[in-house]
């Protein structure tokens, strides 16, 4: 791992001579890690954590709201544990001081590589703004017509329904999906068509999932694209240990920044 | 007496007009604001007032064209007399609330609405990928808990399809390789390249100082970034647009289903536009700024998602010109509000309820302070002002003597805008028709002149390369 001023047009947000750099500051994030604790290696009876450093990506325009003398614009914690109906739990804390928005999501997924969305799904928004929306609350369901219902503080709403023969996961599982699905993805030229319901609201249909290319950044990295109807494309680097070491979008670097079981 | 609606007003950032299924277009898909079409009337011919996020959203808020807002660029700002729609709403008994993008310098929203959600730190021009999920929640959260007496008014501004801008300003500082070489998406899954890619030069010295000059006034850096662009670059940024469309069709989707949801639908009017469009490759041309087609035409849909009230539904209107300042007079009308003297624009409602009325036969358009054009039947005429040898900060026009250089374009046989005839003696006479409408048109209007430091600093700069231009042709 080295501190030179890499990059990826990916994840490469190096607008003017804002300080720290942002390569510097992605290699501050990922050097605290072990990349040893791979998602492939997973204990499945431990509790497994990921935390990422939310980096800015592409867009000047992000405040970092109180924080001075960093890029560093939120965290999300992904944790995920498995039960003994092998059912995986996951717990996710979103933060972000740009939008205001701290989410708290719960939902639990079948033991296979898709991570399937099962039973029900909880989110809790809290907003830090100093308008009139402070919270809003979020649970939902698949019916056995594939339809995605939600009950948006205590209303009920449908989200779309998912195509027969997809599977519908969390984004927050691709995590685990990306790394569970390489070989799949690899094998196939045009990638794996999957339907993903974006943080456990917004049910993006037709995404694909693809591989992008290898690279030596910082250290090696194979990347993953997705992208879908209404779903800009994203980019997912995984470690040799099958970690996902950096997500970007348009707007988000998640950087690992923290892996422990 | 029939309890006065709840007016909703939903708009969308930088979107085109055609840029919706429901419109044919196949490359994207909106089934949300399909809906609204299919429960509403779409006016095909919807201008903005200005195209660019601040000047055109100060006619919104006014119902007032963008030399009498005080707000002729982003860095513009409105007026302290002029009363805005949350202040004439709120006297109407309405109560009003904002959510999301309001972009109006020099009026603070929080003082002329009650803000559901306007940032964490205050929403400026970009960034729908931190903001728009964000309003939706809020939105959500203001539907599912309304239990007032009093009808509302909401408007709700999301970012996107704006965040466009940042994909074209990531171009500036590195090379990008295109979708084909990416891997990621195959080039038959691409749009094609607009059929007006290519463009007539002949352009007016304001398009060309603005946006086509390396040392372009507007976004230079994004132009020298793309200007090794090949087809599939150009391809892939039309691709990328309607990805970020659909993202928006989304949250407005979670609206329109918890207005349902929560019964308010059956007292709802729902209005929905976008401030300004987005040229996405035509022309060889990104983003607005320009008065061509693209850039200026956008969407506008009034709709009800019940049977209650009478709005004409699933219908194309291809007969009216309808402009931004046409928005503050038809939630006024739908309110029940007087409005306030000297509003330019005109109430829709009884087109949409199928009444005759008379209306204007063209619509006037400003851009970048000096800039003018009339879209009329046939024609659309495009013109500019030359720079005064000494500024008074008093918006240009009606002036024929001050009068630059003109494009014109035959709306019927030439939608794409492709020859300029503007210098071909055939047309001559159709050029005097046009110019006679802009002039009259601009004696209407009551142009204030511009006191903020912020506008008269752009006006002197922008005026100074203007001038060299006409004086030296560079």
């Amino acid at each position: 791992m080295v501190d030179s001023n890499v990059h990826h047009w990916s994840f490469d947000y190096n607008y003017g001579a804002q300080n720290p750099q942002f390569a510097q500051e992605l290699i501050r994030t990922l050097r605290g890690y072990n990349p040893k604790v791979g998602a492939r290696q997973a204990d499945a009876k431990q509790t497994v954590r990921h935390v990422y450093n939310i980096l800015p990506n592409y867009w000047r325009g992000y405040s970092r709201g109180d924080a001075e003398g960093q890029l560093s614009i939120g965290t999300a914690i992904i944790e995920r544990s498995k039960d003994n109906n092998n059912l995986w739990h996951y717990s996710v804390e979103y933060e972000n001081a740009t939008s205001g928005e701290d989410l708290r999501m719960q939902f639990r997924c079948g033991d296979e590589p898709y991570r399937p969305l099962t039973d029900s799904w909880h989110v809790d928004v809290r907003n830090s703004g100093i308008d009139a929306y402070s919270r809003s609350t979020c649970d939902g369901h698949l019916t056995l017509n594939r339809e995605v219902k939600l009950r948006i503080n205590g209303t009920e709403v449908s989200a779309g329904t998912v195509d027969a023969g997809v599977e519908l996961t969390c984004n927050w599982a691709l995590f685990d999906v990306i790394p569970a699905l390489v070989q799949a993805i690899q094998a196939s030229d045009d990638g794996v068509e999957i339907a993903v319901l974006a943080d456990l609201e917004q049910l993006r249909s037709k995404s694909r999932l693809g591989f992008l290319e290898s690279i030596e950044v910082p250290f090696a990295l194979e990347g993953y694209y997705l992208y879908g109807i209404g779903l800009l494309p994203s980019y997912w680097w995984l470690d040799a240990d099958g970690n996902v070491a950096i997500a970007s979008t348009f707007f988000e670097t998640l950087v690992l920044g923290e892996s422990i079981r | 007496m029939r309890k006065r609606p709840n007016i909703l007003f939903i708009n969308t950032d930088q979107h085109s007009w055609d840029a919706l299924s429901a419109y044919g277009n196949p490359y994207l898909q909106t089934p949300n604001i399909d809906e609204l079409h299919r429960n509403g009337t779409s006016f095909r011919r919807s201008f903005c007032t200005d195209p660019v996020c601040a000047a055109a959203r100060s006619s919104w808020a006014t119902g007032l064209y963008t030399s009498e807002t005080g707000v002729p660029f982003n860095g513009g700002s409105l007026h302290p007399e002029i009363q805005d729609l949350g202040q004439v709403l709120s006297e109407g008994g309405y109560r009003v609330f904002h959510c999301g993008k309001w972009h109006v310098p020099g009026r603070n929203v929080r003082e002329s609405f009650q803000t559901l959600y306007y940032g964490r730190r205050d929403i400026g021009a970009g960034g729908a990928a931190y903001y728009d999920s964000a309003s939706t929640h809020a939105v959500a959260d203001f539907l599912t808990n309304y239990e007032a007496d009093e009808p509302f008014y909401l408007q709700i501004g999301y970012v996107d399809p704006h965040d466009v801008c940042e994909y074209l300003h990531n171009h500036e500082e590195k090379r990008i390789p295109n979708p084909v070489e990416q891997g990621i998406v195959s080039e038959d899954a691409l749009p094609p390249l607009p059929e007006n890619f290519d463009y007539d030069e002949r352009e007016t010295v304001l398009h060309r100082v603005c946006r086509r000059v390396d040392d372009a006034l507007i976004h230079a850096a994004i132009l020298k970034g793309i200007r090794d662009w090949d087809e599939l670059h150009w391809r892939y940024l039309r691709w990328n647009y309607y990805r970020f469309i659909e993202k928006v069709d989304a949250e407005i989707g979670r609206v329109l289903a918890l207005l349902r949801a929560t019964g308010l639908h059956e007292n709802t009017l729902i209005i929905f536009s976008a401030d300004h469009g987005e040229a996405c490759g035509s022309h060889r041309m990104f983003q607005k700024f320009t008065l061509y087609e693209e850039s200026v035409r956008v969407p506008f849909i009034v709709a009800c998602l019940n049977e209650g009230m009478a709005v004409e539904k699933d219908r194309l209107d291809e007969t009216h010109f309808v402009s931004g300042v046409d928005l503050f007079p038809t939630v006024c009308d739908y309110a029940d509000v007087d409005v306030p003297e000297h509003v330019q624009g005109m109430s829709v409602r009884p087109i949409v309820e199928g009444r005759d009325v008379h209306w204007r036969d063209y619509a006037y358009i400003e851009s970048n302070y000096w800039g003018r054009a009339i879209v009329s039947e046939g024609y659309k005429y495009v013109t500019e002002y030359k720079p005064k040898s000494e500024e008074d900060f008093s918006p240009p026009g009606p002036d024929a003597k001050q009068l630059g250089l003109a494009q014109l374009f035959d709306r019927r046989n030439d939608p794409g805008e492709t020859e300029n005839l503007a210098g071909n003696v055939i047309y001559s006479e159709d050029v005097k028709i046009c110019r006679d409408k802009l002039l009259t048109q601009e004696v209407k209007l009551h142009r204030r002149q511009i006191v903020h430091p912020s506008p008269k600093r752009i006006i002197l700069n922008w005026g100074e390369r203007l001038r060299t231009y006409w004086e030296h042709g560079r």
